[in-house]
C-alpha cells in the first residue's frame, strides 16, 4: 500500500510538471513563427560510415548559420528564437524515417537538414512531403530527389549523381584521356554514375572500352586491376565510382599494381576531402575528381573555413559548409517571408539567387527544387607540395553553375 | 496457491493486451509499431528456433520478401493495407517453401548456412532488380489507405494493423499448443524417436519452417507499410541476426521471451539514437554478452524460473504443469547447445 501511495505520488507529481512545461508554450507563441521559435534539426549519420564526413561537425555549422543570422539581423530578426537540434539516423533509412517523424511532430521541427545516403534521404523526403514541412538534404547524391520522387517541400541541395559524373569525365576526356575503363559498386549509385559517366565521357569525344561493376562492398580489385592493361585499345583513364571503404582499397591496389606508371591515370566519381586525409595525399596525388567546395578554393571559403575550424576542430569538409549555407539561406528565407509557415518560406526559396561561403553564382531552381551553384574540378596534390594540415586539393577549373547540373527533369512535377 | 496458479495466465495474457493497446501512449507511436512487427517477427522465429529446435539465419528474406511483396501491391493495385500485408505473408510462405524443402534435411551449422545463403541470394536479387524493387534506394511512396480512409498517421495506422499482429501471436500460440506443435517438440528433443513413432519428421519441419516464415512475412509486410516505404537493409542479413538476437535474449522456447527482447532491442535502439550515443553496437552487444553468460534461459526464461522456484512448485516436463502450459520444454535448449 506503502509502495502504490508512492508510485500515485511520483505520478502526480509528473503530471504536474508536465502541466506547467505546456503552459507557456502554447500561450506564448505568436502567429508568424510556428510555436513561438524556429527549429532547425540536422538529420544524419554521427555513428556509422559517413559519420567523420558530416556528422556532428555539421551541426556545428548550423550552430554558426543561426549565430550569424542573429547578429545580422539583431533586434530585426524575425525568428528571434531559433533552436538546432540534432538526430543520428545511423545510416538505416527505418531509423531516418522515424527519427524524422518524430523531429516534424515531437521537437517541432520547421525544417529538417543534412540526410546522407540516397534511401535514407528518399524516405525523409516521403516524410517531408506528408507532414508539410520543409527538408533540404545535402548528404544524398541521387538524382531521384529531383527527378520522379521530388515533391514541393524537398530541396537537395550541394551535389549529385549527374554534376559528379559530368565534371570529371567532361572534363578530363576533354583534356585528352579519350579512352576510359570504368569499375562501379552494382548498386544504385554505382549504377547511376556508370550511367551518367558514360554519358559525359561519350559527350565529349571519349569513348567507354568497357564497364565493369564490382560486388559492393569489396576489398579485392585485382580482377579489375590487372585487367585494364590488356584491354584492346589500352584505357588511358581507370574511372572508379567507388565511395568510402571501397574507394580506399581500390586506390591502394591500383598503387600496389602501378597502373599509373603503365600509362592509366587514375578517375574517381566521388570522393570527399575526409577520403584523402585518411588515405594520405600520396596514394591519390594526380586524381581528378569533382568537388562542390574546397575550403581553400578562394579567399572567402578560406575565411569561413577558419571560423569553422576555431569551433570544430579541423578543416571543414563540402557538406559542412552545405550545411551552413542551407541553414543560412532557410532564415533568410524565413526573414523575407516574415514567417516560418512552410508555404511562404518555399515561395521566397524557389528561383532565389544568392552568393554565400558555400555557394557562388547559386540559383535554387523553381522547377525542381535543386540547388545550381558553381563547382570545381579539383586535383589532388603530392605530399610534396602540401604545405599545411588538409592542404590537399589544387583547384583545375571552375565549372559555371548552369553546365554543372542537369536540366531540369520533366518527369518532376512539385 | 492454485488458484494463483490457474488465474496467473489470463491475467499476463489480459496484462500484455492492455500494454499493446497502451503502447501508443506510452512511446512514440512510429516506434511502438517497429516493437509490436519485430515482436511478431521474433515470435514466429522463435516457433522455429524454440520448438523445432532450427535456428534460421536466413528469416530477413521472408520478413522482406513480404515487405517488398506488400509495398509493391500496395504500390500498383491500391488495394488496401491488410490484404497488402496478408498478400506479403503469402509471398513469404510461398518463398519459403522451395528454400525450406531444400534446407530443413540439414542440421545445426548447416542449415543454418543454407538459410542465411538463400537469404543472401533474396538480397542479391532485390539490390538488382532495380525498375521493380528500387534497387538500394529501396521503394517509396507506399500508401496506407483502408477503404479511402488514410492512415498515415502513425498512431492511427498502430491501431488499425494492431489486430494482424494479434491475429499473428494467436496463430504462434496456437500452433505451440497444438499437437502439431508437440511432435514438434518431440522431433526437436529426439528426431530419431519422433520418426520411430511414425511422425514423417521433415514433413513437420517443412511445415514449421514454412509457418515461420509466413507470421515473419506478415510482421515485415506490415512494418513496411507502417514506414511508407521497403528498404535493402529489411532483406540484409543483419535483419536476420537482430531477430535471433531478440529470441536469445528473450529466452529460447519461451514464445513471449521474443515478444521482450524485441521490445528492449527496439526500445534501447530508440532511447541511445535519441540521447544522441554513437557506440550503439557497444551497448546492445555487451548487454547480448551478459544475458548469454549470466542468464542461459534469457529473460522471460530465468524470470519464470525464479517464480517456480520461488513458489516451489517446479515440475519439469509434467503435462500440464505451468511450465509446460505454454509448450516450454523442461528442456529449453541453452544458447551453448547445438541446435
Amino acid at each position: 500500500m506503502k509502495a502504490l501511495g508512492r508510485v500515485a505520488a511520483v505520478v502526480a507529481a509528473g503530471a504536474t510538471v508536465a502541466g506547467c512545461a505546456g503552459g507557456p508554450g502554447a500561450g506564448g507563441g505568436d502567429d508568424k513563427i510556428s510555436d513561438g521559435k524556429v527549429v532547425l534539426a540536422v538529420l544524419n549519420d554521427q555513428s556509422a560510415v559517413y559519420a567523420d564526413l558530416s556528422g556532428k561537425s555539421s551541426v556545428e555549422a548550423v550552430n554558426m548559420a543561426v549565430a550569424d543570422y542573429k547578429a545580422k539581423y539583431g533586434d530585426k530578426a524575425v525568428a528571434k528564437d531559433v533552436e538546432v537540434l540534432s538526430a543520428d539516423h545511423q545510416n538505416k533509412p527505418e531509423v531516418a524515417n522515424s527519427k524524422a517523424q518524430e523531429l516534424y511532430d515531437r521537437q517541432h521541427a520547421d525544417i529538417v537538414l543534412d540526410v546522407p545516403s540516397s534511401a535514407a534521404a528518399l524516405a525523409v523526403a516521403g516524410v517531408a512531403k506528408a507532414k508539410k514541412k520543409l527538408f533540404m538534404d545535402i548528404g544524398a547524391a541521387t538524382t531521384e530527389l529531383e527527378g520522379a520522387q521530388c515533391n514541393k517541400y524537398t530541396f537537395h541541395y550541394g551535389y549529385n549523381t549527374y554534376m559528379l559524373a559530368h565534371g570529371t569525365g567532361d572534363t578530363v576526356t576533354k583534356d585528352g584521356s579519350k579512352n576510359w575503363y570504368i569499375v562501379y559498386p552494382d548498386y544504385a549509385f554505382g549504377q547511376d554514375m556508370q550511367k551518367n559517366f558514360t554519358a559525359a565521357v561519350q559527350g565529349a569525344g571519349g569513348k567507354v572500352i568497357q564497364s565493369d561493376p564490382a560486388p559492393f562492398p569489396n576489398d579485392n580489385f585485382s580482377t579489375f586491376l590487372l585487367k585494364a592493361p590488356g584491354l584492346d585499345p589500352k584505357p588511358q583513364v581507370l574511372g572508379t565510382m567507388q565511395a568510402g571503404g571501397d574507394l580506399v582499397n581500390l586506390v591502394k591496389q591500383y598503387n600496389e599494381y602501378k597502373l599509373r606508371d603503365k600509362g592509366i591515370g587514375l578517375a574517381v566519381g566521388l570522393m570527399f576531402i575526409t577520403d584523402i586525409h585518411s588515405l594520405g595525399p600520396d596514394a591519390l596525388a594526380g586524381t581528378k575528381f569533382t568537388d562542390a567546395w574546397y575550403w581553400n578554393g578562394s579567399p572567402g571559403n578560406r575565411a569561413w573555413a577558419d571560423k569553422f575550424q576555431a569551433k570544430a576542430g579541423k578543416r571543414p569538409s563540402f557538406p559542412n559548409a552545405a550545411n551552413y549555407s542551407a541553414a543560412t539561406q532557410y532564415l533568410e528565407a524565413v526573414q523575407r517571408a516574415g514567417t516560418d509557415g512552410a508555404d511562404a518560406v518555399i515561395k521566397q526559396l524557389e528561383g532565389h539567387k544568392f552568393e554565400d561561403a558555400f555557394a557562388q553564382n547559386a540559383t535554387i531552381r523553381a522547377e525542381d527544387h535543386l540547388l545550381l551553384h558553381d563547382v570545381s574540378l579539383a586535383q589532388v596534390k603530392p605530399a610534396s607540395e602540401v604545405k599545411e594540415p588538409w592542404d590537399y586539393e589544387k583547384i583545375l577549373s571552375t565549372i559555371p553553375a548552369d553546365q554543372a547540373f542537369q536540366p531540369a527533369d520533366p518527369a518532376c512535377k512539385l | 496457491m492454485i488458484l494463483s496458479r490457474l488465474a496467473r495466465r489470463p491475467l499476463l495474457l489480459a496484462a500484455g493486451l492492455v500494454l499493446a493497446l497502451a503502447l501508443p501512449w506510452m512511446i512514440y507511436p512510429p516506434v511502438a509499431l517497429d516493437m509490436a512487427c519485430w515482436a511478431l517477427f521474433a515470435a514466429a522465429l522463435d516457433l522455429l528456433l524454440g520448438f523445432t529446435g532450427l535456428l534460421s539465419f536466413g528469416h530477413a528474406a521472408f520478413w522482406g520478401g513480404s515487405a517488398y511483396a506488400a509495398a509493391l501491391i500496395a504500390v500498383h493495385s491500391g488495394l488496401p493495407f491488410p490484404v497488402a500485408a496478408l498478400g506479403g505473408a503469402v509471398f513469404a510462405a510461398v518463398l519459403a517453401l522451395p528454400i525450406g524443402y531444400l534446407s530443413v534435411r540439414l542440421r545445426g551449422i548447416y542449415f543454418a548456412m543454407v538459410t542465411l545463403a538463400f537469404a543472401q541470394m533474396v538480397y542479391f536479387v532485390v539490390n538488382q532488380w532495380r525498375d521493380l524493387t528500387g534497387g538500394e534506394n529501396g521503394l517509396q511512396g507506399v500508401p496506407r489507405e483502408l477503404f479511402g480512409l488514410d492512415l498515415s498517421d502513425s498512431f492511427v495506422f498502430y491501431y488499425a494493423a494492431l489486430p494482424l499482429l494479434l491475429a499473428g501471436f494467436v496463430a504462434v500460440w496456437r500452433v505451440v499448443r497444438s499437437p502439431f506443435g508437440r511432435v514438434l517438440v518431440s522431433i526437436r528433443d529426439n528426431p530419431a524417436r519422433a520418426q520411430a513413432l511414425g511422425y514423417p519428421v521433415e514433413r513437420y519441419k517443412l511445415l514449421a519452417f514454412v509457418l515461420s516464415a509466413a507470421l515473419s512475412g506478415l510482421a515485415g509486410g506490415l512494418f513496411a507499410l507502417g514506414h511508407g516505404f521497403a528498404s535493402l537493409e529489411s532483406v540484409y542479413w543483419t535483419t536476420s541476426g537482430q531477430a535471433v538476437m531478440m529470441v536469445v535474449l528473450g529466452g529460447i522456447g519461451t514464445l513471449w521471451g521474443g515478444v521482450i527482447g524485441a521490445g528492449l532491442v527496439v526500445e534501447l535502439n530508440d532511447y541511445l539514437v535519441t540521447v544522441g550515443f554513437d557506440g550503439i553496437g557497444i551497448v546492445t552487444g555487451t548487454i547480448f554478452v551478459i544475458i548469454v553468460l549470466v542468464f542461459r534461459r534469457g529473460i522471460w526464461g530465468t524470470a519464470r524460473d525464479l517464480l517456480a522456484a520461488r513458489t516451489g512448485r517446479r515440475r519439469p516436463g509434467e503435462p500440464g504443469s505451468g511450465d509446460t502450459q505454454d509448450g516450454a520444454p523442461a528442456r529449453t535448449p541453452g544458447v551453448g547447445t547445438p541446435v
